[in-house]
């Protein structure tokens, strides 16, 4: 029996799935947790290779995967619970963020996700461990992670943590979830803790990203792209009035945040936060970025060039930071070099770690570090 | 060659202790259970944890990482007996990174000590458990440990940059440090709250975080349990996040009263202690909203902290809570719970009504902010059958929160108060994963055996044997 014939009987997503297109023509859509299970189970039989797909806008990251099977989350999109008296809210992996920042506005809320983050489905974005810009103030996407449910590599039902807002019992699972690629399991619902939105919100241009800084308590991000530096302000009128004012800047109403950076390749450049300056410096002079200021994130993007990215990530590495590839238009791009960098220690507990959730080792195989 | 000799070999006979006190010392936490120890070891340097770790699996005994010994749900009582690996000589800060907010120290470090030698920099260690004087910076981390200061900025894992970890084959693991995001999976965050199950933290290095412009705090007087509790809700409600958010009821603040003389209203059924920090123009519009909520529960009485040496009291009575209850009642069990915050006016309604029905004395103070509960009951150990009376009623507890959507622990963990309890909140699978998760870091079982998991979880199978090379 041929793979495809052995997926039969699962619902194939509809057509067009996101801009990008998955790398086989095998794609399913589990409706539900139990259909997801099974399918999993049947892949681990079958040794079948499995990529999740979610609304394909980080696919780039990481070393390539062949996959035999997508599974795709775009049908389980529901609203599991939202608590808005008590600031959280569990959905379902596949709900995208623009889905859920929509919803949650209506209430003066928002889980922070990334701004840019549109088709993005929640369950990518916790599998990518990507963050928004409001990070500065409101942390991490994997600090605001609550709980999660995936049905692992052998279709096992896992659920970690919890929906309250604070949490130790057992060990967190989501966590590990966060960030894990596809690798660990499919994400089949998570709960987040939200934020309220601010009253008043405002973008304020400055001319030095390290004063505003120093200067203030806490904006919600200090963003600097070639088009020169942006302090994002929130709170209350009086607040907002008052922080802009106290960095002499001019404050425009709402948050105008930049568009991600694109070209033909698309980087996440991590140093420690003290260290951005010295990295947009250090960035070939034609790449586009976006740089997170007491963050240490830089999103770049421009022309493959090996031997200026090679410079910038050891200048990266030694610091102990990280240049990883996101995008390459070119997929040669990611045979030429390592698209994480050089492996982080404890590889060897990593790869049992992986094996403790997926013991066929059939999903997304070899896309983290030291996969290759 | 003994434990002992090998053990003395390394670390000279002053770093090992063995005597019958050391054993009785170390035989306990602040909880209520007591263990068997075998031997108490000191290292200074991560090698010699290392080297511990190592006679410890020559001689097949347990290890159990040990920080202060204020853990309450006995994270840190040894089961089986074992070497107690005590962090108090490796309490160095290597390093005050103030330009990146962080800093490197030594497990060992008090939490107290580390946002006072944070302090010239303007910075703090924002995770303030009411132990924070006597506490480590590794129990921090193996219990996540919380505190009031929590509510708004999140527990100690939120504040764990990188972290450098002694595993069960001795070798050391360094994950994280300074720059955000590591490749791969993100294993600080499965060690964090792994109350020591997974290693021997050696080395944390810490998010350090800006000591807020200005600050305000209310005290807040009630005539009702309820109308505290729906005032917490109703703030949470109004979109504000505090920067704490604190309840005691009428036993407690007398108890608190009668030790520290902090001021606190002792005729109120219950008191609230709000913080909110930021800039002036934030902290005031704020201190505004909270009045209003107050207010529309029918607060009695509304104060602000004058200056800090007022703020400093108030928050001295709330930390010290623990302490005066110690002088009121001879023995004490304090139970950490969670439910949502939409649930906080019911359950508070249904733990009294537990007390009532026990015969036991129920005293609160909490982290309301957080729906995070601590009821506290007072009994005599020394009178038969009482500890058996507490155990009962703290099941029931635990119980009513998970039935309110609330979880077991929301700080002090499972350890083994409440690994039986787990699968109140896990089905078999989820408890199978995460015994799988142990034993990915420790095979043996080596470190600190029998805590968070209940026996026999490892059981769940699939029954789908995994062919030779499947995994490479
Ligand atoms: C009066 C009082 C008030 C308290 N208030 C709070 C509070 O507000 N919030 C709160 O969260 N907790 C509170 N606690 C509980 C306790 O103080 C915390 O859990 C604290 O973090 C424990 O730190 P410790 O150094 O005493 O750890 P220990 O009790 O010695 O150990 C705790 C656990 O950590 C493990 N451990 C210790 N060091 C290491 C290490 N280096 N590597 C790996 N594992 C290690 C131990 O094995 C054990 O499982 C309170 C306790 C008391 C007695």
């Amino acid at each position: 029996m041929s793979i495809a014939d052995a997926f039969a009987s699962f619902p194939r997503a509809p057509g067009e799935l996101a801009a990008v297109v998955p790398p086989t023509e095998l794609v399913l859509a589990p409706g539900d947790v139990e259909e997801t299970a099974a399918i999993l189970e049947t892949a681990s039989d079958l040794r079948a290779r499995v990529l999740v797909w979610g609304g394909g806008t980080h696919q780039g990251i990481g070393h390539r995967v062949e996959p035999d099977v997508v599974i795709s989350t775009a049908a389980l999109d529901r609203i599991v619970a939202w608590e808005p008296d008590d600031l959280t809210l569990v959905v379902e992996g596949g709900v995208t963020v623009a889905a859920v920042e929509a919803m949650l506005a209506e209430r003066g809320q928002t889980a922070a996700l990334p701004e840019w983050g549109g088709p993005a489905t929640v369950g990518g974005v916790v599998a990518a461990a990507i963050s928004g810009y409001r990070r500065h103030r409101y942390g991490p996407t994997r600090d605001r992670l609550l709980e999660a449910t995936i049905v692992t590599g052998d279709g096992r039902v896992v659920r970690g943590g919890g929906r309250v807002v604070k949490n130790v019992t057992g060990y967190d699972i989501p966590r590990l979830v966060a960030g894990s690629f596809g690798s660990l399991g499919v994400i089949v619902s998570v709960c987040f803790k939200l934020w309220p939105l601010a009253e008043r919100r405002a973008t304020v241009t400055v001319d030095d990203a390290e004063r505003a800084l120093q200067t203030l308590f806490r904006p919600v991000a200090v963003l600097e792209t070639r088009d020169g530096v942006s302090v994002y302000l929130a709170g209350t009128e009086a607040e907002v009035q008052s922080e802009a004012e106290r960095v002499d800047g001019v404050a425009t109403e709402g948050f105008a945040w930049p568009d991600p950076p694109q070209g033909e390749t698309v980087w996440s450049l991590r140093v420690p936060p003290a260290l951005v300056s010295e990295g947009i410096g250090r960035l070939p002079a034609d790449w586009v970025f976006v740089a997170e200021h007491g963050v240490g994130h830089l999103r770049c993007a421009g022309r493959f060039d090996a031997a200026a990215v090679a410079e910038l990530r050891g200048w990266a590495e030694e610091a102990g930071g990280a240049l990883v590839l996101e995008h390459a238009e070119d997929q040669s791009v990611y045979e030429r070099l390592d698209p994480w960098g050089t492996p982080p220690s404890g590889m060897a507990l990593q790869r049992r770690l992986m094996a403790a959730f997926d013991p066929a080792h059939i999903l997304a195989p070899g896309r983290l570090p030291g996969g290759r | 060659m003994t434990l002992q000799t090998d053990l003395v070999g390394l670390l000279g006979p002053e770093r090992v202790l063995s005597s019958d006190l050391d054993r009785f010392l170390y035989g306990k936490d602040a909880g209520v259970y007591r263990g068997e120890v075998t031997v108490v070891a000191l290292p200074e340097t991560t090698d010699e944890v290392q080297e511990i770790v190592r006679i410890a699996a020559r001689h097949d005994v347990p290890v159990i990482p040990r920080g202060a010994g204020t853990g309450l749900a006995g994270g840190a009582v040894p089961l089986g007996g074992g070497v107690i690996v005590a962090t108090t000589r490796m309490n160095q800060i290597f390093e005050i990174d103030a330009a990146n907010r962080c800093a490197w120290v030594g497990p060992g470090v008090i939490n107290l000590d580390l946002s006072r030698a944070a302090a010239p920099y303007g910075l703090h260690f924002a995770p303030d458990p009411s132990s924070q004087s006597a506490c480590t910076i590794g129990g921090n981390v193996a219990n996540n440990s919380g505190g009031p200061h929590c509510l708004a900025e999140g527990s100690t894992v939120n504040h764990v940059l990188g972290l450098e970890v002694v595993l069960a084959d001795g070798e050391v693991l360094v994950t994280g440090g300074k720059a955000p995001d590591p490749v791969g999976l993100d294993l600080r965050g499965i060690i964090v709250g792994s109350e020591g199950t997974l290693g021997i933290v050696t080395k944390a290095l810490v998010r350090l975080t800006p000591n807020p412009p200005d600050v305000r705090t209310l005290l807040i007087t009630f005539d009702s349990v309820e109308d505290a509790a729906a005032t917490v809700s109703g703030i949470i409600a109004a979109g504000l996040v505090p920067a704490a958010l604190e309840m005691m009821d009428q036993r407690m603040t007398e108890a608190v009263e009668n030790w520290l003389h902090a001021g606190l209203p002792t005729d109120a059924a219950a008191i609230l202690l709000a913080e909110v920090t930021g800039d002036t123009p934030a902290v005031e519009a704020e201190a505004d909203v909270i009045r209003q909520v107050a207010r529309g529960h029918r607060a009695r009485e509304i104060r602000v902290a004058r200056d800090e040496a007022e703020r400093t009291l108030l928050w001295k009575g709330r930390k010290s809570a623990f302490g005066a209850v110690a002088q009121a009642a001879p023995d004490y069990y304090l139970h950490d719970t969670v439910v949502p915050r939409t649930k906080l006016v019911e359950t508070m309604r249904e733990v009294y009504e537990i007390g009532e029905r026990y015969g036991l004395t129920m005293m609160n103070v909490f982290h309301a902010g957080d729906g995070n509960l601590h009821p506290l009951m007072m009994f005599d150990a020394s009178e038969p059958g009482a500890l058996d009376r507490v155990h009962a009623a703290a099941d029931e507890l635990v119980e009513l929160c998970v039935r309110n959507g609330g979880v077991l622990s929301g700080e002090h963990g499972i350890g083994k108060e409440k690994r039986d309890l787990m699968h109140l909140m896990f089905t078999p699978v989820d408890l199978d994963a995460q015994a799988r998760l142990k034993e990915v870091f420790d095979p043996d079982g080596r470190f600190n055996p029998e805590k968070i998991l209940p026996a026999g979880s490892r059981c769940f199978d699939f029954g789908r044997p995994v062919p030779e090379g499947a995994w490479i």
